[in-house]
C-alpha cells in the first residue's frame, strides 16, 4: 500500500491547527492574567497516531511508521489541589481570627483607656471627690460635685456595658445574616450545586470545563474562610461540601442542604458564635466589668452605711454595670457615723478605697482585653503572612506569568509560521507534479 | 526546582509590602501626632495595666497635696489665733500682778477688772477664729460657735478630730479644740482660762483679804499653769505645720516622679520615634520606587 501524495500537507494543516490552538489558549491566558482564580491553562501538544506503513516499506523489507503531525491531546488547568487544601485551612484561620480582632477592636476603643476619658479617669476622680468631701464636710456644693462625679462614672460604666453588649449583638446579627436562607453561605452552596450539575454535563460529552473548575474553586476558597470545609471529589466532576460541623452536606452533587444549625464550625461563623456566646469572650469581659462595679457598689455601700445611713449606690445585683446609680441626695450623703458637721470619718475612709480592689479589678480587666487584643492581632498577621506564602505558591503554580506566555506567543507564531511554510513547499512539489509533468518537448 | 515567579504574585507581593510599610509609618505617624506611645491596651498590655496605676497614684498624690494645703491653712490659722490668746493671757498676767498688790485702791481694781472681762472677750473671740467660714477650735462642730459672748461661758463645740489625710493610709489631726484651753467657766470650775479668768475679774472686784490672796497666789498660779499649757499646745500645732509643710514637700517630689514615670510608660521618645519615622519613610518610598519599576517592565518592551 502506497502512501497519499497529500499526506504532507495533511501534517502541515495539522499542524497550523495546533499551534492555532496553542495560540488561542495563550490568548486566553493573557486575557485573564488578572481574572482573580483563573488557572493558567496549556494546550498539550501529542504527535498524532502515526501512518502503518506495511512490509516494504524500508529497505530490507520491514514494516515502518509514518509521522502525521501533532494534535492537542487536552487543555489542562495547572492546579496543585494540595495547595488548595493548604489555602482553605489557612483562609479559615484568617476569617476566624480577622473576625476576632474586629469585634474585639469595639471593645478595646469602648474602653478609651489609657487616657482622661476612661473610667479609671473617673475612678480616681471619685475618690478625689470623696477626699474633697473630707476637707469640707460642711460645703453643699462639694456633695452636689460627688454625686455628679459618681453619676458621670456610673454613667460611663452602663455605656462601657452597653457597647460590649453591642459587640456582642453585632456578631449575632453579623452570623445571622451570613447564615440565613438567601444569605452569603447559602448563595455560594447553590453557585456551586449549579457548577457541579454543569460541569457534569461537560465531561458527558466529553469536554474539559476547565473555567468552571476555576469558578467552582474560588466559591470554595470563599466558603472557607466562613467555617471549616471537607471537600470530597464525588468522581463524576461533582463535588460533596461539607460545611463546619453541620450535619448533613452543605452541596451534593446538585442537592443544597442549607440553612442548617452550627455549633462549632470554626473560621468566621465559628468566632462570631464565639462572640456572641453567653459564656464568650465578650461575655466574660461584662461579667468581669459587673463583679468590678459591685465590688466598687459594695465597697462604698459598707462604709457608707457605717454610721446607719443609706446606701450610696444602687445596682441590681448579676448587672451592675448596667444599673448602677447614685441612690442618695445631697443631703443623704454621709460623711461621719457622729453627724457632726465637721466629722468626716467616712468620706476618709471611703477615700482610702483609693488603689484598692475595684481599682485593681478594673485595670486587670482592661490589661486582659489587651493582651488578649494584642494575641488576636498578632495572630491574625500571621495568618496573613501565611495565607499570603500558600497562595504565592499557588499562584506559583497557577498563575499567568506575562512573560512566559509572551515567549509561549511568539514559539507558536513560529510554529504556525513554520507549517505554513511546509504547506507551501508542498504545495510547490505538487505544482511540479501536477503542472509540469508531461509537457517534455512542448 | 525553581519557583515560577507569576505577575499576580509579584503584585500582589508589592502591595502587601506597601501595605505592611504603610501601616508601620501609620503608627510612627499616629505615635508623633498624639505623643503618645500607648493610645490603646493591645499597644502594650502590660504598660496600659502600668499606666493605669500611675495614673491613680499620680491623681492620690495630687489629692493628698490638696489635702496638706487645706490642713496647711488651718494649722496657720489655728496658730495665728493662739498667738493672740497667748497675748491676751500674758497681758492678763501682767493685770493680775498689777491688781494684786495692795497699793491699789478699790477704783484701779475696778479698772483692772473691767479690762479683765474685756480680754476675756477677746478670748471668747479668738477661741471663734475660723478657716474658710470653719470654726476651727470647735471640733468637728465647725458650723458651730465654740462660745457665744457675754455672760455664758459653755463650750458649744465638741471633742472631735478633725483629720486630713496626707498620704495611702496617713491621717493627721489637725484640730485643738477650745474646750481644753478655755473650759466652761466658772460653773464648772474646771481651772481652766475662762474660770480662772473670771475668778480674777471677782476677786479684783472683792475686798475681803482673801480675795487679795487669792489674786498673789492661786490665781496667778492657775493663770501660769494654763499659760504652760497654752504653749504646751502651741507647739503642738507648730509640730503639725511642720509635718504638714515636710509632706507637702514629700509630695511634690512624688508627683514630679509618678509624672516622670507615667510620661516614660506613655509618651512618645520623639527623639526616636523621629529617627523612625525617617526610616520608615524613606523605606515605604524605595519600595514604591521599586514596585513602579519593577510593575512596568516586562518582556513586552523588549518584542518587536
Amino acid at each position: 500500500m502506497g502512501i497519499s501524495t497529500f499526506t504532507g500537507m495533511q501534517t502541515a494543516l495539522r499542524g497550523l491547527l495546533a499551534q492555532q490552538r496553542a495560540l488561542d489558549v495563550t490568548s486566553h491566558n493573557v486575557a485573564n492574567a488578572d481574572t482573580v482564580g483563573y488557572s493558567r491553562q496549556e494546550a498539550v501538544l501529542a504527535a498524532s497516531p502515526a501512518l502503518r506503513i506495511p512490509a516494504g516499506a524500508v529497505q530490507g523489507g520491514g514494516a515502518a511508521e509514518l509521522g502525521t503531525g501533532v494534535d492537542v491531546l487536552a487543555y489542562r488547568r495547572a492546579r496543585d489541589g494540595f495547595l488548595d487544601l493548604q489555602y482553605r485551612a489557612q483562609a479559615m484561620r484568617l476569617g476566624g481570627l480577622a473576625a476576632q480582632v474586629k469585634g474585639l477592636e469595639q471593645v478595646e476603643v469602648a474602653l478609651a483607656e489609657p487616657g482622661e476619658n476612661g473610667i479609671s479617669a473617673q475612678l480616681q476622680k471619685f475618690w478625689s471627690g470623696w477626699e474633697d468631701l473630707a476637707n469640707a464636710p460642711e460645703n453643699q456644693a462639694t456633695r452636689q460635685a460627688l454625686i455628679e462625679t459618681a453619676q458621670g462614672l456610673a454613667t460611663s460604666l452602663s455605656t462601657l456595658d452597653s457597647q460590649m453588649a453591642t459587640a456582642s449583638e453585632q456578631a449575632s446579627a453579623e452570623y445571622t445574616s451570613i447564615t440565613k436562607a438567601g444569605g452569603e453561605v447559602g448563595q455560594m452552596a447553590e453557585e456551586i450545586a449549579k457548577l457541579n450539575e454543569a460541569i457534569r454535563s461537560s465531561l458527558v460529552s466529553g469536554a474539559t470545563p476547565n473555567d468552571l473548575y476555576d469558578k467552582r474553586d474560588q466559591l470554595l476558597d470563599k466558603l472557607s474562610g466562613l467555617a471549616q470545609l471537607s471537600v470530597t471529589d464525588l468522581g463524576n466532576g461533582t463535588i460533596e461540601v461539607g460545611f463546619g460541623d453541620a450535619a448533613v452536606p452543605l452541596v451534593k452533587e446538585t442537592t443544597v442542604t442549607w440553612p442548617q444549625a452550627l455549633s462549632e464550625p470554626k473560621g468566621k461563623l465559628g468566632t462570631l458564635i464565639e462572640l456572641a456566646s453567653p459564656t464568650g469572650t465578650i461575655a466574660s469581659y461584662r461579667s468581669e466589668l459587673n463583679a468590678f462595679t459591685e465590688e466598687l457598689a459594695k465597697s462604698v455601700n459598707a462604709i457608707h452605711q457605717s454610721g446607719g445611713g443609706p446606701a450610696f449606690f444602687s445596682f441590681v445585683p448579676g448587672a451592675a454595670a448596667s444599673t448602677l446609680a447614685v441612690a442618695v441626695s445631697t443631703g443623704e450623703v454621709q460623711i461621719s457615723t457622729t453627724g457632726a458637721e465637721g466629722a468626716n470619718d467616712i468620706a476618709l475612709a471611703i477615700a482610702a478605697l483609693r488603689g484598692g480592689k475595684p481599682d485593681q479589678a478594673y485595670a486587670s480587666l482592661v490589661s486582659r482585653v489587651g493582651t488578649d487584643m494584642s494575641d488576636a492581632r498578632r495572630s491574625e498577621e500571621n495568618a496573613q503572612a501565611l495565607l499570603g506564602a500558600v497562595q504565592d505558591r499557588r499562584d506559583s503554580t497557577s498563575g499567568v506569568s506575562l512573560d512566559e506566555e509572551m515567549t509561549n506567543l511568539v514559539r507558536f507564531q513560529r510554529g504556525y509560521q513554520a507549517s505554513a511554510r511546509a504547506m507551501t513547499t508542498f504545495d510547490e512539489a505538487l505544482d511540479v507534479l501536477i503542472n509540469r509533468t508531461g509537457k517534455v518537448g512542448l | 526546582m525553581t519557583i515560577r515567579i507569576t505577575d499576580s504574585m509579584v503584585s500582589r507581593t508589592i502591595l502587601s509590602d506597601l501595605g505592611a510599610a504603610d501601616n508601620r509609618l501609620a503608627l510612627t505617624q499616629r505615635r508623633l501626632a498624639s505623643g503618645k506611645q500607648l493610645t490603646r491596651p493591645s499597644d502594650d498590655p502590660f504598660g496600659t495595666n502600668r499606666a493605669i496605676q500611675l495614673r491613680g497614684e499620680l491623681e492620690g498624690t495630687r489629692q493628698y497635696r490638696r489635702n496638706v494645703n487645706d490642713g496647711s491653712g488651718w494649722a496657720t490659722a489655728t496658730e495665728a489665733a493662739l498667738t493672740r490668746i497667748t497675748d491676751i493671757v500674758q497681758r492678763a498676767r501682767e493685770l493680775l500682778v498689777d491688781g494684786g498688790n495692795d497699793s491699789n485702791g478699790p477704783v484701779a481694781r475696778e479698772a483692772i477688772a473691767t479690762e479683765i472681762d474685756q480680754l476675756t472677750e477677746s478670748l471668747k473671740q479668738e477661741a471663734n477664729a475660723t478657716y474658710g467660714g470653719r470654726y476651727v477650735f470647735a471640733g468637728t462642730a465647725t458650723e458651730t460657735r465654740p462660745y457665744e459672748l457675754g455672760a455664758v461661758d459653755t463650750y458649744a463645740g465638741n471633742a472631735g478630730s478633725v483629720a486630713r489625710v496626707i498620704g495611702a493610709g496617713v491621717s493627721v489631726s489637725i484640730n485643738v479644740s477650745a474646750h481644753a484651753l478655755l473650759g466652761d467657766g466658772q460653773g464648772a470650775a474646771d481651772n481652766k482660762l475662762l474660770d480662772v479668768m473670771r475668778d480674777v475679774s471677782e476677786n479684783l472686784r472683792g475686798s475681803t483679804v482673801a480675795d487679795s490672796e487669792a489674786l498673789r497666789g492661786t490665781d496667778l498660779k492657775r493663770l501660769d499653769t494654763n499659760l504652760d499649757e497654752l504653749t504646751r499646745v502651741r507647739a503642738v500645732v507648730g509640730a503639725t505645720a511642720n509635718r504638714l509643710e515636710a509632706a507637702g514637700a514629700r509630695l511634690d517630689e512624688l508627683e514630679e516622679s509618678s509624672t516622670d514615670l507615667l510620661s516614660k510608660v506613655e509618651d512618645t521618645d520623639m527623639a526616636e520615634t523621629l529617627v523612625q519615622y525617617s526610616t520608615q519613610k524613606a523605606a515605604y518610598e524605595s519600595a514604591l520606587r521599586a514596585g513602579a519599576s519593577i510593575v512596568q517592565t516586562s518582556l513586552l518592551d523588549f518584542l518587536h
